[in-house]
């Protein structure tokens, strides 16, 4: 008789989680299985697998403490700095470069070039020129990050329905009304996906500066953990981070998204 | 007739223009093509495809430099686009991402018209065009019909003295091309808008002209002018009528022609570009 009751049950619940996320959540519990047995099990060297109730408290310890908000203040702040220039300059830059064929044909392969290069390699030079502090790793997001958004500028101008430019040219529009009211809103998409990939490539660059040769910031903690041999202070930093960019992805997804919902 | 009685308000003199084509080389569009448009009067230019009439379109638009001939509009010889000349395109042309009254208020937007105020006449053409209770919705959700008189109600915002539209039903299916080609007219009347239509429908020009000019295939020229002499005010209900097939068979005659000669031009191109590919 319970048995039935718990199949029926069960039979009920389905629709509302579907495989997939049984699935998920499967594939969840048994990382985390996994890793808590490697930990009990002894098998590796100390703390390399610190056990899951070492990480949590790790997380609490470090959420308590002013010290890793000031630092995530610090990187923040670089990324918002690195953003901000990188993604004006690519915008600016972009909209020059669909703007006129000329200047495309001569610059735009080299932007192909640099572009999928590891920007690290400028990290010393960024160092000479800016200094080991925040200087340094602002310069290195904001050449992340500039990349994909001049990339993606340039082809969304290209892409704009010549239509819509003639329609602006009949009424007589000036030259900052053609790109305020035409080519800005008619590219909105290509520029938000152009910062979407900017503000990924430009964390990844900030982070691996920091964690490089820095005195602040998230990465610098990280590092400082890791030679400390601070292994479960190291994962919570780490999962803290995973969360704060999955949130931040989510949010810039948003703006794009609810964008065109109105568009319909 | 309003054609012979007034000063004609755009008059288009002697206009050439040459194209230079990858294939074909320099090629004649439009050939010494001149024409007068008076006040208040509704002129379709017809043609076939490749006669050269959407580049007359965009000569008289202001749109495309380069030409020989002159172009005034009320004695005004104009170089570039005019505040008293608006254009309706044959593509869609709306904005997608504004609402059907921030479209219709963009010309007025342009020349800095308060915002109550563009609102207020962006609204009054909309009701003009049949689209209100549409007013905040945004063109992806309108049918291709809508979109064209949001257009078109775009374009009567900035009220022009000559409305110069490009096929700008083309789009569309027949049945709701003659309805809208209905309003128009209508809207055409009750503002005394004068109009000039670009079209290679024969239906559509009759259905609305004073006078219809025949252009001929590549070079494109004027072949013939042909006034209308159908009662005013109309409906598509004249399209019925014995006068109307009678005029629709008179252009027909002249069109036919020049349609052929395209027809057999595209066979040619088509068998010689078979030909270089054997």
């Amino acid at each position: 008789m319970a048995e039935t009751v718990r199949v029926k049950k069960a039979a009920v619940a389905a629709p509302a989680i579907g495989p997939v996320t049984l699935l998920r959540i499967a594939i969840v519990v048994t990382l985390l299985a996994g890793w808590e047995l490697l930990a009990a099990s002894g098998w590796l060297y100390r703390d390399v697998v610190p056990s899951l109730v070492a990480i949590g408290s790790a997380v609490a310890d470090l959420l308590m403490h002013g010290e890793y908000y000031f630092n995530l203040g610090v990187t923040a702040g670089e990324i918002g700095v690195a953003l901000l220039i990188g993604g004006t300059a690519g915008v600016l830059v972009g909209l020059a470069l669909g703007a006129n064929r000329f200047l495309s044909k001569a610059f735009e392969s080299y932007l192909y070039y640099l572009g999928p290069t590891p920007k690290i390699i400028f990290f010393p030079i960024m160092i000479m020129w800016f200094g080991v502090g925040p200087g340094s790793k602002v310069a290195m997001g904001a050449v992340s990050c500039f990349f994909p958004i001049v990339l993606s500028v340039a082809a969304g101008m290209r892409q704009i329905d010549k239509v819509l430019i003639r329609v602006g040219n009949s009424f007589r529009a000036n030259t900052w009304q053609m790109v305020q009211k035409i080519y800005l809103p008619a590219m909105r998409h290509p520029i938000i996906n152009g910062i979407r990939l900017g503000l990924g490539v430009g964390l990844i660059g900030t982070l691996l500066a920091e964690t490089k040769l820095s005195n602040k910031g998230i990465g610098f903690l990280i590092i400082q953990a890791y030679s400390l041999f601070d292994m479960p202070r190291m994962y919570a930093m780490l999962i803290v981070l995973f969360v704060l960019a999955i949130g931040v992805n989510a949010l810039v997804g948003r703006l794009g998204g609810l964008d065109s919902i109105k568009r319909a | 007739m309003a054609t012979n009685t007034s000063q004609p308000i755009l008059v288009v003199e002697h206009i050439n223009v040459r194209f230079e084509t990858p294939d074909d080389g320099p090629v004649i569009a439009v050939d010494d093509v001149s024409l007068d448009v008076a006040p208040g009067e509704f002129l379709s230019v017809i043609g076939p495809s490749g006669c050269g009439k959407s580049t007359l379109f965009n000569v008289m638009g202001g749109l495309l430099g380069g030409y020989e001939g002159r172009v005034s509009v009320a004695g005004e010889t104009i170089s570039g686009p005019h505040a008293s000349i608006g254009m309706v395109f044959q593509e869609e042309s709306t904005f997608p991402w504004r609402s059907v009254t921030d479209n219709v208020a963009f010309p007025l937007e342009l020349i800095g018209m308060p915002k109550d105020k563009r609102i207020e006449r962006a609204r009054h053409f909309i009701k003009l065009v049949g689209l209100d209770g549409f007013e905040n919705r945004y063109p992806g959700e309108l049918s291709g019909g809508m979109r064209q008189r949001v257009s078109l109600a775009r374009t009567l915002a900035s009220e022009p003295k000559i409305l110069l539209m490009d096929e700008p039903f083309a789009a569309l299916d027949e049945q709701t091309r003659l309805l809208l080609g209905d309003k128009v007219l209508q809207i055409q009347q009750d503002l005394k808008q004068t109009t000039l239509l670009i079209t290679h429908n024969i239906t559509e020009a009759v259905q609305m002209s004073d006078r219809i000019l025949v252009m001929t295939y590549r070079p494109g020229k004027v072949k013939r002018i042909v006034n209308i002499d159908l009662p005013r005010p109309r409906t598509s209900e004249i399209v019925g009528s014995e006068a109307f097939g009678r005029y629709v068979a008179q252009i027909w005659a002249d069109l036919r022609e020049e349609a052929s000669r395209g027809m057999k031009d595209d066979e040619t191109r088509t068998m010689r570009v078979d030909e270089a590919r054997s």
